[in-house]
């Protein structure tokens, strides 16, 4: 057994006391500068590292191919890493549980490789810890953040909402029912708006919220890429539902650098052909504009080549991918 | 068989690269010194591989604790393998088992090789058993055929795809089983399926002598089980919420196949437990 590939390195991190398993995806030698940032990429719950469909195999491979070496880590309790899973994780995650476990992670990696700092990317859950962390953390230096939520999981589990949400799919008079009930949340909605009340409902997740504003509004470059919504039209939410997306973009104010999408056809966990070639793109760009090293040019090329001939071998049969982004909401900066 | 387990102090997983021809295949070994058996674990297929991670490195935990030394890998293209998922074949998948399972062996021939699958993992290992590689075999919900693992799986992303999807935009499961058949790939909970896996599936066929223990132990004169995996197996097998924040209990699963398990290796379990 080997733990070195050509494009691979498997590495191990003690941190907070458990012993945590990643795989490093390498730049080719050819990329290798200084000042170079890496990307740590935290995948959504439950997932282990490599993420829903291997979605973050691919992004890593393709981020270390554009020459930021890209790092995939369990988290305590999961995937492959030591450590005891909180009896309700998600709970557990969505109150900054992996907060000081991620920022070590992430000054850990610096360290070890030699780098200026990391952009951490996070799907879902993984988008949560990478905010707390990022707020404790000096190395981190940028967020991509896929889907976040801003809101608590339900404390009641949702089965019977769930099982009704299935039926409105389903059934001509369920559909009916599931539109009236969207109108009058969406007149609750207008009430509240017209007496002034824009603030989140009660089961916002406001610590997160207040991280988000101290990290956006204190100038951290941040990629928020989000799937539509379920019923939304456009790059709104579904009818009645409180707009976080608007709501944060607000909250980062005017000296903010985040850049928000809605990609067209990605489901929430990015992980169908249209949300893993829209991450690797965007986050391609962006890294190029924000973090920027001696030899992008050169990666960028190569990638552009690497990029079409992938374009044309997994989109052969479909016919949206000249248009995988749409709407973009707030450029800021 | 018939040595007494030797309980580790300290744990050690080492994780890997085993290369194989075009790829190099992701494995943890979890070492036990002295093992009273090797164990190779083949997991359930592509997405099914995430769902059911957790359990499954408990379950190589699990028995490490009991002097079982562990091997698990991912098929190529999966998870943390090298490879491209639709440019792999059952045959490899089936190739690459026999690989690790002959390296397994070849750490100490005296000590017994176990061979245990999970859905697909368990028709390979079958299909390896019947080759002659190992001298216990443990399936955990075996399919008949390939084709019989792939379509829950294809129902259940079907479900939870038409979630998102209204009007026209939602199809039938039907609908993609004939882009299947007519020559197109799909998309499955991010990975490609192609038309050949999917014609291929229906010819991955369990041999008929592993149908039940009774017969198989008379037909190959060694040690297998066949375990239906039930709810309280979830998400080892399909089931429940696609999100289940639920903490769940797996000791007793784990002490029935243990106990199976150390009867089968010809040692008391009672004296390791």
């Amino acid at each position: 057994m080997i733990q070195t590939t050509a494009t691979r390195e498997l590495f191990t991190v003690d941190c907070q006391g458990d012993t945590l398993c990643g795989t490093c995806h390498l730049p080719a030698k050819g990329l290798v500068g200084s000042n170079r940032i890496g990307i740590l990429l935290l995948a959504g719950f439950p997932m282990p590292r490599a993420a829903h469909g291997d979605a973050a195999v691919c992004w890593a491979t393709s981020f270390a191919e554009f020459g930021y070496p890209s790092f995939r880590v369990d988290l305590p309790g999961v995937g492959d890493s030591d450590g005891d899973v909180p009896a309700e994780l998600l709970k557990y995650i969505s109150a900054g549980g992996y907060e000081r476990v991620a920022a070590e992670l992430a000054e850990q990696i610096v360290a070890r490789h030699k780098l200026a700092g990391v952009v951490i990317l996070g799907q879902c859950s993984g988008a949560i810890t990478a905010m707390f962390a990022a707020a404790i953390s000096a190395k981190c230096r940028g967020l991509i953040l896929l889907d976040p939520p801003f809101h608590l999981p339900p404390a009641v589990r949702p089965t019977v909402k769930l099982a009704l949400f299935r039926w409105s799919t389903r059934s001509r008079i369920g559909g009916l029912l599931s539109n009236g009930y969207d109108h009058l949340k969406k007149l609750r909605m207008q009430v509240r708006m017209q007496a002034g009340k824009n603030a989140p409902p009660e089961n916002a997740n406001f610590p997160l919220l207040k991280r988000w504003k101290h990290l956006a509004s204190a100038g951290m470059p941040v990629l928020l890429l989000t799937a539509p919504e379920p019923k939304a039209t456009d790059t709104k939410p579904r009818a009645g539902k409180f707009d976080y997306l608007q709501y944060i973009l607000d909250l980062a104010g005017s000296r903010s650098r985040v850049e928000a999408r809605v990609v067209a056809g990605a489901n929430h966990t990015f992980s169908n052909p249209l949300g893993k070639a829209a991450v690797r793109e965007q986050v391609a760009d962006w890294m190029a504009t924000f973090f920027p090293f001696e030899r992008s040019a050169q990666a960028a090329e190569t990638l552009t080549q690497r990029a079409a001939s992938n374009i044309e071998t997994e989109f052969a049969h479909r016919h949206s991918i000249l248009a995988p982004v749409d709407a973009p909401l707030g450029v800021k900066g | 068989m018939g040595a007494q387990p030797h309980k580790p102090t300290v744990l050690v997983e080492r994780a890997g690269y085993f290369p194989v021809s075009g790829a190099h295949l992701y494995t943890v070994l979890h070492h036990v010194e002295k093992p009273v058996a090797r164990l190779l674990l083949a997991g359930s297929f592509a997405s099914e591989r995430h769902n059911s991670f957790g359990p499954w490195v408990l379950w190589a935990r699990y028995l490490a604790q009991r002097g079982v030394e562990v091997l698990r890998f991912d098929y190529r293209g999966v998870g943390e393998s090298e490879g491209v998922f639709e440019e792999a074949s059952f045959q490899q998948w089936s190739d690459d088992l026999v690989l690790l399972a002959n390296w397994l062996r070849s750490q100490s021939p005296e000590v017994p090789l176990v061979l245990n699958g999970l859905e697909i993992g368990a028709l390979l290992a079958g299909l390896a058993f019947d080759s002659g590689i190992g001298d216990v075999l443990l399936l955990w919900s075996p399919p008949a055929n390939a084709n019989l693992a792939l379509r829950p799986t294809l129902l259940k992303w079907v479900v939870a795809d038409q979630l998102f999807k209204f009007g026209d935009d939602r199809k039938p499961a039907t609908a993609y089983i004939r882009q299947m058949e007519e020559g197109s790939s799909i998309e499955v909970e991010g990975y490609r399926w192609s038309a050949k896996l999917w014609r291929e599936s229906f010819e991955v066929v369990l041999p008929s002598a592993l149908s039940d223990e009774t017969g198989a132990r008379a037909a190959y004169g060694k040690p297998v089980g066949v375990v239906k995996l039930g709810k309280e197996a979830i998400p080892l097998v399909k089931g429940g919420p696609a999100v289940a924040d639920i903490p769940r209990d797996f000791s007793s699963l784990f002490a029935k196949n243990w106990s199976w398990l150390s009867a089968a290796l010809a040692f008391d379990a009672g004296s390791n437990s």
